[in-house]
């Protein structure tokens, strides 16, 4: 399945590597002026300990919904083009790309700040959880909560 | 039900289906699995819940079909 956003977006989950370079020629049209790409790999260390290796899962469908929602926002706020958003998921060693973004816009301004906001969005509100493996153990990595609804708005009660 | 990270480590496995008294909320169903597995209750101001796909806050009521997840703090990227 691959799930596509609106505006010819790209938004994947996948389970093998991804190639930036391809997201970024898709992305690409004659009236941009500029493309602005985030590429976030495994880090070799994480809070003083050496990582071995890094093991991403997700709500998938969940996922997908929230990655194309932060594409929407995108178009919303920021004058850009197309954007790309792909996340890998499964065993990913040291070194391997986790995730990409890749924005096109007319000017570079907007597709900065859109990469930024999307990539901070991602982090905070897309069901992906990661496990960080090391050579004494693993630990799911910290986190953030995602701003969830406080209460049901409540109907009127019948008078 | 849905379980992720954490949270199925803790419950010992991903999904299950459980029938539940219509209109009842996602705290109380939440409440339910903590007696089972009491380890889940320290976990309570650490977890959002979604119904069908979407954040959803504790007092949401469930009807038959739902589909209810606990995620942990998300750690994408």
């Amino acid at each position: 399945m691959t799930p596509s956003c609106d505006h010819d977006d790209i938004c994947q989950l996948v389970h093998g590597p991804i190639d930036p370079n391809p997201l970024m020629r898709q992305v690409r049209s004659p009236e941009d002026g500029a493309i602005v790409t985030f590429d976030g790999f495994v880090r070799n260390q994480s809070h003083n300990r050496n990582t071995l290796y890094l093991d991403y899962e997700a709500y998938e469908s969940m996922a997908l919904g929230k990655m194309r929602e932060i594409a929407a926002q995108l178009h919303e706020k920021y004058r850009i083009h197309r954007v790309a958003i792909v996340h890998r998921l499964g065993r990913l060693e040291i070194g391997e790309t986790s995730v990409v973004i890749a924005v096109s816009a007319p000017h570079r301004s907007a597709a900065f700040d859109a990469c930024r906001f999307a990539i901070d969005t991602l982090k905070r509100t897309v069901p992906i959880w990661k496990k960080e493996y090391f050579e004494d153990g693993a630990v799911w990595a910290d986190g953030e909560l995602p701003p969830a609804p406080v209460a049901t708005p409540r109907a009127k009660p019948a008078s | 039900m849905l379980f992720f990270g954490r949270l199925k480590d803790v419950i010992g496995h991903a999904e299950e289906s459980l029938d539940f008294a219509e209109a009842s909320t996602i705290e109380q169903l939440f409440a339910v699995y903590s007696q089972r597995v009491p380890e889940l209750a320290k976990y309570r101001s650490s977890v959002v819940a979604s119904r069908n796909q979407e954040f959803a806050a504790w007092d949401t009521p469930l009807h038959s079909g739902d589909e209810v997840a606990f995620l942990p703090p998300v750690s994408g990227g």
